[in-house]
């Protein structure tokens, strides 16, 4: 601060060099608060990968339903050969297709979704397994859950008048389980 | 020195009738919601009630605060009449027309798409256009501040603008700013798309534009109250405030850091690369630091105003200030809430631990307890403060004005605590109804009971306030006096001339929006076949 | 101090504060665009170049992964919003003598009461995408197929805009009395069904969703239960599939007989 003294408050003690220096203080606490925070979040980001979707890659809502990754036929959980688990699904008004997703307990997961028709959000309920899906662009993002249980997945973006009807399931089963069920089908879904 | 009373009345009736329809809505939709409520009726009801509540609340409400406020300040510190006050008479007609315009589509169910619009969700045209308006209205009063304190530099050079000036400008050119990232998306992508010019709209692109406005609106909302805490504060308590430099300095940090870091509402969209995404949460964090300033300096403010009142001790001097001052309840009130509010800030902006509340009734909770909590109350205080010089009579229902600022405190934790809660336990937020019957979230009911009755206690706070305002409107005549803003503990005789002007802070903060977003931008610009239908909404049978 | 001297290198209001915000920048750049991509593995990385066009959001090609085909025919029409929306009286025309094939199931307006659905006031891209989806055999029907086999695109585009122009007429059933049952109202939320109306055009309009008002409720019943079992598979990423197998046979009837007793 460069301001210049041109009277002193005296009545109570406090005079100007005091003020500035408590003042330079607190200024000094405040940017090393904010940057440990920031420091954290890169720290996190390095340590833990946990970094936003690491690439764009665009889809036509239009035409999911003709060919590429998100036909019908191609959504739901795949075994891949690395042991890794691949999980395709759409978002539309008002559902997910799968409607019920099945996937293995401790497996490395990537989720690849997006959208057929307006901006719907992906969230797993008692996670914290939580993306957009826009329409035009594809989602893609690795998860993994703890332990076998079943999770609600509401869309919880607005999407319409019908959005608060748009919740869908995950249903976590344990390895072996899915191994089994992989085994006899190429997608799994827990849709009955 | 107060001369255009009624332009300035005008701004805050308007501001505060709005507003308080827009209450009346916001109360309705949480008992609507809550288990309290039988859901068996049209969730299309709902949507348009929180469209019409954020359109209200997030537009046309603050906006018209920070108008009024600002063409008082202009009057009061520059100790002169304002400068272009058909110009400011013709921006308020603006965002009245505005309003009307945009809210009668919106009633009769046409735009639906909430305030935040949702492309390729497309409602009917009128209600964007009324949003432009509402918006262009305010760029009058941007351009009017300006210009006022232009008039004023050329007849006081060498003079340090006073602070509550200085800092109204600022919260001007941020707003001028802001705004432009929403006007862009409605101007070149939603209303061509609405007349049916277009039928494709790029929904990313669309986000991103409007990341742009959506986090600086709150810093712009926020604005009116830094300049209460700063200049009506330690003067309403009869104290001096601790720093004039540090106050320029808060508000020169939001005017370049608060815009360019919009990208952090888009953590979880998969249109914008990681790299700006992290950039972005970087100077987030900047943003923190001008508010960890302010808090500092007003707690300083007030233990000066305590100590010359004759408070003493380390901690005793809190009880020696003037809990009977509805300004001092006020601003203690708005401290509270931005320190709750604050802390989880600081969890939305990390990227980890976003991923846990993203879109989820702690967003909701979060948002209200800032802007309806922490801002809004001090919008009360600001309107207290003000309303004898206006009115030319006294106010002095100080009973009433302490009551409704603590319903309005204790509605807004009411309200919002519970939602934290539930957004926590994964209750996604902007939904009609819950079937709480369901195992699965019946343990979220009770919270969402306790928050509708929240609800009701802000319903009650803001007719108590309606009330204290018609009364002022009707008492006795009084001389309120000049009126004035709190003095520094030491004037400075001579400021810089970098917190005494902003050319070098728009420079930057105009190029830190092209670093941080020219590139995502002019990227999905340049990216083809992104452009998806319209799915236009309310349309006929 | 002037403003010259502002925008000076020797004012440190100037050089610092320049120089704070371009360090910041660069040194996010850095770390966001550079550091933080190549250290996860996932990303596959060929390199410096490879991370920070995919840390800037260059968008990729879509991976060439294997995809499942559909072991039975999935409906290939491309819906949009805006499809067919637009009035054409020449098209129109055209229809209106096509479509005289049509009346002996779905009557000379375009309403009948033999079970068959209504055609008068019908969407039309609802009309067209079922006779394309019949033409592929996406959807079977004995007699509609037959029918929809022989037809040209622009002939179901004129036949669809035509009983689109036609005006609806209230059936012979229609009860205004007769109180919407709560599945129509707000669905079941949990279970993942949204109002009727949120799509099929009381309250909104989800392109391809067709007007009920008025169909016969054997009809509805049946097209329910045939999505419900999946013997019907035509909507278009299961969308109403999703929805019928989630309700109870006693929600189908309801739905049918509301929908029926409706102008």
């Amino acid at each position: 601060m460069t301001s210049e003294t041109d009277h002193s408050p005296g009545a109570h003690g406090l005079g100007e060099a005091v003020a500035a220096r408590i003042e330079r203080r607190w200024a000094t606490l405040s940017i090393v608060i904010i940057g440990v925070l920031v420091g954290l979040a890169a720290f996190f980001g390095i340590y833990h990968t946990t970094m936003p979707q690491g690439r764009v890659e665009t889809a036509d809502p239009t035409t999911l339903h003709l060919s590429g990754e998100f036909v019908e036929s191609n959504l739901g959980s795949v075994l891949e050969v690395d042991g890794s688990v691949t999980v395709r699904a759409i978002g539309q008004q008002y559902s997910f297709t799968p409607q019920c997703l099945v996937v293995p307990a401790e497996t490395p997961i990537t989720i690849r979704a997006t959208s057929a028709d307006v901006v719907h959000g992906f969230l797993i309920e008692g996670t914290n397994i939580n993306t957009m899906l826009v329409p035009g662009y594809v989602s893609d993002l690795p998860i993994s859950f703890k332990a076998p249980g079943e999770h609600m997945m509401p869309c919880q973006e607005f999407c319409g008048i019908g959005h608060q009807g748009m919740w869908g399931k995950v249903k976590v089963v344990d390895q072996t389980t899915f191994r089994n069920m992989a085994a006899s089908k190429r997608r799994l879904t827990c849709v009955d | 020195m107060l001369i255009n009373k009624r332009l300035i009345l005008a701004h805050f009736w308007l501001a505060f009738i709005v507003f308080g329809a827009a209450l009346v809505l916001g109360a309705w939709q949480m008992f609507e919601r809550s288990p309290l409520n039988v859901w068996h009726f049209n969730p299309e009801f709902y949507y348009r009630s929180v469209t019409a509540h954020g359109t209200v609340m997030g537009y046309v409400f603050p906006t018209l605060v920070a108008m009024g406020f600002g063409y008082a300040i202009s009057e009061a510190a520059l100790e002169r009449p304002l400068v272009g006050r058909r110009w400011a008479w013709a921006g308020i007609a603006l965002v009245a027309i505005g309003s009307v315009v945009a809210m009668i589509p919106v009633s009769l169910g046409l735009a639906s798409v909430l305030y935040t619009f949702y492309p390729p969700m497309i409602g009917n045209a009128f209600y964007y256009i009324g949003v432009v308006l509402v918006v262009v209205g305010s760029w009058i009063w941007v351009a009017l501040m300006s210009i006022n304190l232009a008039v004023w530099k050329r007849d006081n050079r060498d003079k340090p603008v006073p602070l509550a000036m200085f800092a109204n400008v600022a919260g001007s050119y941020l707003w001028g700013w802001t705004a432009v990232g929403a006007a862009l998306e409605l101007i070149f992508q939603i209303i061509p798309t609405a007349l049916g010019l277009t039928t494709t709209i790029d929904a990313g692109l669309a986000r991103v534009f409007f990341s742009w406005t959506l986090h600086a609106i709150v810093y712009f909302w926020l604005i009116p109250t830094y300049i209460a805490y700063y200049t009506i504060f330690p003067r309403a308590i009869g104290g001096r405030l601790y720093s004039d430099a540090m106050g320029r300095v808060a508000f020169i940090m939001f005017v370049v850091v608060a815009m360019p870091i919009g990208v952090h509402h888009l953590f979880a969209d998969p249109q914008v690369g990681a790299g700006f995404k992290f950039m972005q949460s970087v100077f987030t964090g900047l943003v923190a630091l001008p508010t960890l300033l302010t808090v500092f300096t007003i707690c300083a403010s007030a233990e000066i105003a305590s100590r010359l009142r004759g408070g003493r001790g380390a901690f005793g001097w809190i009880g020696a200030l003037p809990w009977k001052n509805p300004i001092m309840l006020a601003t203690a009130l708005s401290l509270v809430m931005l320190g709750f509010g604050g802390a989880g800030g600081l969890i939305n902006m990390s990227y980890q631990l976003n991923t846990s509340i993203h879109n989820t009734q702690w967003i909701t909770g979060h948002f209200h307890l800032i802007f309806g909590g922490a801002i809004v109350i001090m919008y009360f205080a600001i309107a207290y403060d003000l309303w004898p010089h206006l009115t030319g009579r006294t106010l002095d229902s100080y009973g009433m004005m302490r009551t409704q600022l603590w319903l309005w405190f204790i509605g807004m934790i009411v309200t919002t605590f519970p939602w934290h809660y539930v957004g926590i336990l994964g209750m996604p937020r902007r939904m009609a109804f819950y079937d709480y019957a369901n195992p699965a979230i019946a343990p979220q009911a009770f919270s969402v009971v306790i928050s509708a009755f929240g609800g009701l206690i802000l319903l009650t706070s803001g007719i108590l306030f309606l009330i204290v305002l018609i009364r002022g409107q009707f008492a006795p005549r009084g001389e309120a006096g000049a009126y004035s803003f709190a003095i520094p503990l030491h004037m400075p005789a001579r400021i810089p001339v970098a917190l005494n002007s902003f050319g070098l802070w728009l420079a930057l903060m105009i190029g830190l929006t092209i670093v941080n977003y020219g590139y995502p931008i002019g990227q999905l610009m340049a990216v083809k076949n992104t452009s998806v239908p319209a799915v236009y909404v309310g349309a006929s049978r | 101090m002037s403003e010259d001297e502002l925008y000076s290198p020797r004012n440190p209001w100037f050089s610092i504060s320049v120089g704070v915000t371009a360090a910041i920048a660069v040194l996010s750049a850095i770390v966001g665009l550079i550091w933080l991509p190549l250290l996860q593995p996932n990303l596959k990385l060929a390199g410096i170049w490879d991370a920070i066009c995919s840390a800037a959001g260059v968008p990729n090609l879509p991976r060439p992964a294997a995809a499942v085909p559909p072991a039975f025919k999935t409906s290939n029409v491309v819906v949009t919003p805006e499809m067919l929306t637009r009035q054409d009286q020449v098209s129109i025309g055209r229809g209106a003598t096509l479509a005289q094939r049509c009346a002996i199931c779905h009557g000379p307006q375009g309403v009948s009461d033999a079970n068959s659905p209504n055609l008068a006031g019908q969407y039309a891209a609802v009309t067209y995408k079922e006779l394309n989806d019949f033409k592929t055999g996406a959807r079977v029907n004995v007699v509609m197929s037959p029918f929809a086999a022989n037809m040209a695109d622009q002939d179901m585009r004129d036949v669809a805009l035509y009983y689109a122009y036609l005006p609806r007429v209230p059936s012979s059933q229609v009860n205004p009395n007769l109180p919407a049952p709560a599945i129509v109202v707000t669905g079941a939320p949990m279970r993942n069904i949204p109002p009727c109306g949120s799509c099929h055009g009381e309250i909104d309009i989800k392109a391809g969703s067709p007007w009920l008002g008025g169909q016969s409720a054997v009809y509805i019943k049946a097209q329910l239960q045939a999505f419900a079992s999946g013997t019907r598979r035509n909507d278009i990423s299961e969308q109403m599939r999703n929805i019928a197998r989630q309700m109870t046979a006693e929600e189908i009837d309801q739905v049918a007989r509301y929908y029926e007793a409706q102008p």
